[in-house]
């Protein structure tokens, strides 16, 4: 089955929600496609029924956008992963939820795959307890589930504060905060005067919450390292500047690490877009004009796909994508995008410089790693032997070094280890010249079904036409 | 000032390798330059496969078939080298020896196993020829449209992201000097000496050794030799990791199939099968058309295949010749300047490593390689 649509949006969070519910009212047709089973993305996820029922609904706002777009006649595919694109270049496929394959071709495609969290390996971050924020900010959401009893937040960046703040709603005892850097210096009170940025004064409510609950943010502090048996039970905090001696030692059941967000680019490459490295990050990101277009006609990126900078930011470069992908498909002036957007983005750009930049973050911890940490939790691959093989045979370059040791050849196929293990290379050799800087993106995006890929090789033994 | 060596190889891929390592242990000084990390175009994309028996003749797309019989004395060659490999190396290298099926399905196909059969007899490869039901007993995973399968038990697989890196750690052990990002610019004789510039070294030698896979045209023109060689890319596909299920290599004698597991648990599944694009200056792009044929043959003929998950797909280039033959010898006219290449050369790998070094020091190949040679492919 071939599904034809005007345009086809790829991820169902505020970015390719507002997109399609845009797209959608000025009467084209649209697709949005998203894995999860169902619409809001990380930010808007929808929670079950059953917990929506007893502890309503934490995030209406979600639950309305997703009934307008609905309502405007946009073809919802929920469950579906986009693993790949047909040699085409243009034709997506996919995987319904029973595991069937969906061709799909857009006259327009919009990438609204959102993002993944940052993170950087310590020792013991393979225990059974230790997740990332947003994976406890997503079972408190959908499920109404505490990630741990009594758990510490650990890594950088505003969005520990509000997980903390749904994990002390859950009866959670936060037994504190590790930030990695120093953005509370002058009192998290103190912030909220800073003139316009919403988000400010949106952390600095949180920041009165964790007051009030008495939570600790310890800041210019990171993970040494974690201990526990069949699960962590213990966590060992030490100074960002000097991140081997250890400071404070504090039980756990659970401890929740994460650097930020790093944009979900795998689609956008495979699909032949230019994407820079982003000096800071180290991140592959989409090189695309203010209104979200990329190198390539008829793609656009919008959301955090297209560079990290929040809901709100997301939410208006959908809709700045859309009004873009509508004046080339029907012909219609677009309105210029450009000053909600630079306004948006000059407000992350504010409140991430209050953050440690990622780059600056590995070059301090990455030093003082040890060599047996598991860099690669997948194949179980130590910092030792990424060094070893980096500085050696691979001679500084980031793909060999993963032929070699394994590293990023797991099912995540590098997402969580991608960002370390780059840093562990550079840190072992000077890049050479020719070297990539991140894992490339490769067929399928994720792990898919064989089962899958045989019905569809029998459809396109079958039914295949000319597009 | 140049420096000087006995022998500058180069690209560092499993011949490179192969061939650094083999010169350097009988004692000579060994200079290898790659453009850019060791091992990492066809020798690490490669599928890994030990061919024993017969090799398939065509791969989907390619254009001459190859006198596959003409192969068996130079595989019975290899295989007999690669025995003795990792002891050699001092170092694992996955090295399994676990044997291999290849099948047919229709009466041609059964026809051609038995033809192979014999010429295998004839080179001295112990080969088998099973019906389709002792094909099945025999592995059990087989499925119902295999008509019949000929066994060899020396067929095998050994980690490709092994085995360069080995030899080239046994190469530098015995004092070979190995310079990756290091892109050769240009070549030039003088008073029987030749004298290779590569990234910001020259460096000056009596023998150089083109193995440079794709690149081997390329880098022969920077000499003046004019060879005819047609690089494709070809792509291979692995499974999640799953639990031991299978320790025989089995392969198609019509079809591109080549389907092991391998030491970590991933079941690769490759044959042969065309990429989307060669690029030779970034990475190639896989063909998602090649990944459905590849992998509904795959299931065609191992029908569990269609309850795992397939993890990643990858393309890599292939150092094809227009007749599909290896390419190895000394250039006519160019005394001192040798090639190696062309397909199957993973298999080959111990063995041109081995030829490579008796041409350096002017001894008789191991082997006939009479009509290999590059005289064939000179423009």
């Amino acid at each position: 089955m071939i599904v034809e649509r005007d345009v086809l949006v790829v991820g169902g969070g505020p970015a390719g929600l507002t997109a399609a519910l845009r797209l959608a009212q000025a009467g084209l047709t649209v697709t949005v496609l998203d894995e999860q089973a169902e619409l809001g993305g990380q930010y808007y996820r929808r929670p079950a029924p059953e917990v929506a029922a007893l502890w309503g609904d934490h995030r209406p706002e979600g639950r309305r956008l997703v009934e307008r777009v609905r309502a405007a006649g946009v073809e919802c595919r929920t469950g579906h992963l986009v693993w790949g694109v047909a040699d085409d270049g243009r034709t997506l496929l996919a995987a319904d939820p029973a595991g069937r394959p969906v061709r799909l071709r857009g006259r327009h495609l919009l990438l609204a795959t959102g993002a993944y969290e940052r993170a950087i390996p310590f020792p013991g971050w393979q225990l059974p307890g230790v997740t990332t924020p947003g994976f406890a900010q997503h079972l408190a959401a959908a499920d109404h589930t505490p990630i741990g009893d009594r758990v510490v937040l650990a890594g950088s960046g505003p969005f520990l504060l509000p997980v903390a703040c749904t994990l002390l709603a859950l009866g959670v005892r936060v037994a504190g905060i590790a930030e990695a850097g120093t953005p509370y210096r002058a009192g998290l009170r103190a912030l909220g005067a800073v003139r316009h940025p919403a988000r400010l004064r949106e952390l600095a409510g949180y920041g009165a919450r964790l007051a009030r609950a008495r939570v600790p943010i310890w800041q210019g502090t990171v993970v040494l390292r974690a201990d526990g048996g069949d699960r962590v039970s213990a966590v060992t905090l030490a100074a960002t500047a000097r991140p081997a001696v250890p400071v404070r030692t504090v039980e756990v059941d659970a401890l929740c690490v994460g650097y930020g967000f790093r944009p979900q680019t795998d689609l956008v490459r495979l699909l032949g877009c230019a994407v820079r490295a982003d000096a800071a990050t180290g991140d592959a990101v989409p090189v695309t004009d203010p209104a979200g277009r990329t190198s390539r006609e008829d793609v656009h990126v919008a959301g955090e796909a297209a560079g990290i900078g929040g809901v709100h930011l997301a939410t208006a470069r959908g809709r700045a994508a859309a009004d873009d992908i509508l004046a080339r498909l029907t012909g219609r002036p677009a309105p210029r995008p450009a000053r909600r957007i630079r306004r948006l983005a000059r407000f992350a750009a504010l409140t991430e410089a209050l953050y440690p930049s990622p780059a600056d973050l590995l070059a301090t911890l990455l030093p003082a790693l040890p060599e047996h940490t598991m860099a690669c939790r997948c194949e179980a691959v130590t910092a030792g032997e990424v060094r070893a093989v980096a500085a050696g045979p691979a001679a500084g370059d980031l793909n060999a070094t993963k032929a070699w040791t394994r590293a990023g050849m797991g099912p995540c196929q590098g997402r969580a280890c991608g960002f370390a293990v780059a840093g562990l290379v550079r840190e072992a050799a000077p890049a050479p010249a020719a070297a990539t800087p991140v894992f490339p993106a490769r067929t399928p995006v994720r792990p898919v079904e064989i089962a899958t890929l045989l019905d569809l090789a029998a459809e396109d033994a079958g039914t295949d036409g000319p597009a | 000032m140049s420096a000087t060596a006995d022998v500058i190889v180069v690209g560092a891929g499993v011949l490179g390798a192969a061939a650094a390592y083999r010169i350097a242990r009988a004692g000579h000084r060994v200079r290898v330059f790659d453009r850019s990390a060791p091992g990492r175009e066809g020798s690490g994309t490669t599928a890994g496969n030990l061919h024993v028996q017969a090799v398939h003749t065509r791969r989907p797309g390619q254009a001459v078939p190859l006198d596959s019989a003409r192969f068996l004395p130079l595989q019975r060659a290899a295989s007999d080298l690669w025995a003795g490999l990792e002891e050699e190396l001092e170092t694992s290298v996955e090295l399994r020896r676990g044997g291999g099926f290849t099948v047919a399905e229709t009466p041609g196909q059964c026809r051609e196993l038995h033809d192979k059969h014999r010429w295998e007899a004839d080179a001295g490869i112990k080969t088998e020829v099973l019906d389709g039901d002792a094909a099945r007993a025999a592995l059990p995973l087989l499925g119902p449209t295999v008509a019949a399968a000929s066994w060899c038990e020396l067929d095998g697989y050994a980690n490709p992201l092994k085995v360069t890196p080995a030899y080239l750690a046994a190469a530098i052990r015995y004092g070979a000097e190995v310079t990756p990002f290091a892109p050769v610019r240009g070549i030039t004789r003088d008073a029987g000496i030749w004298r290779v510039t590569a990234g910001a070294h020259t460096v000056e030698a009596p023998v150089v050794i083109d193995v440079a896979g794709p690149w081997l045209g390329e880098v022969a023109a920077l000499a003046g030799i004019r060879l005819r060689m047609t690089p494709v890319a070809i792509q291979m596909h692995a499974t999640v990791r799953v639990p031991p299920v299978m320790s025989h290599l089995v392969q198609h004698i019509g079809e591109g199939l080549s389907v092991k597991q391998v030491t970590a648990g991933n079941v690769l599944i490759g044959g042969g099968w065309p990429a989307r694009t060669l690029d030779l200056a970034g990475r190639s792009a896989t063909s998602t058309a090649s990944l459905l044929g590849n992998v509904a043959l795959a299931v065609r003929i191992l029908p569990f295949l269609t309850r795992l998950r397939l993890l990643r797909a990858w393309a890599g280039p292939l150092a094809a010749t227009p007749d599909e033959m290896p390419l190895i010898g000394e250039v006519p006219g160019a005394p001192g300047f040798l090639v190696a290449g062309g397909t199957y050369a993973f298999t080959f790998g111990p063995l041109w490593g081995e030829t490579l070094r008796r041409l350096a020091e002017g001894a008789p190949p191991p082997v006939d390689i009479s009509d290999l040679g590059p005289e064939r492919l000179l423009t």
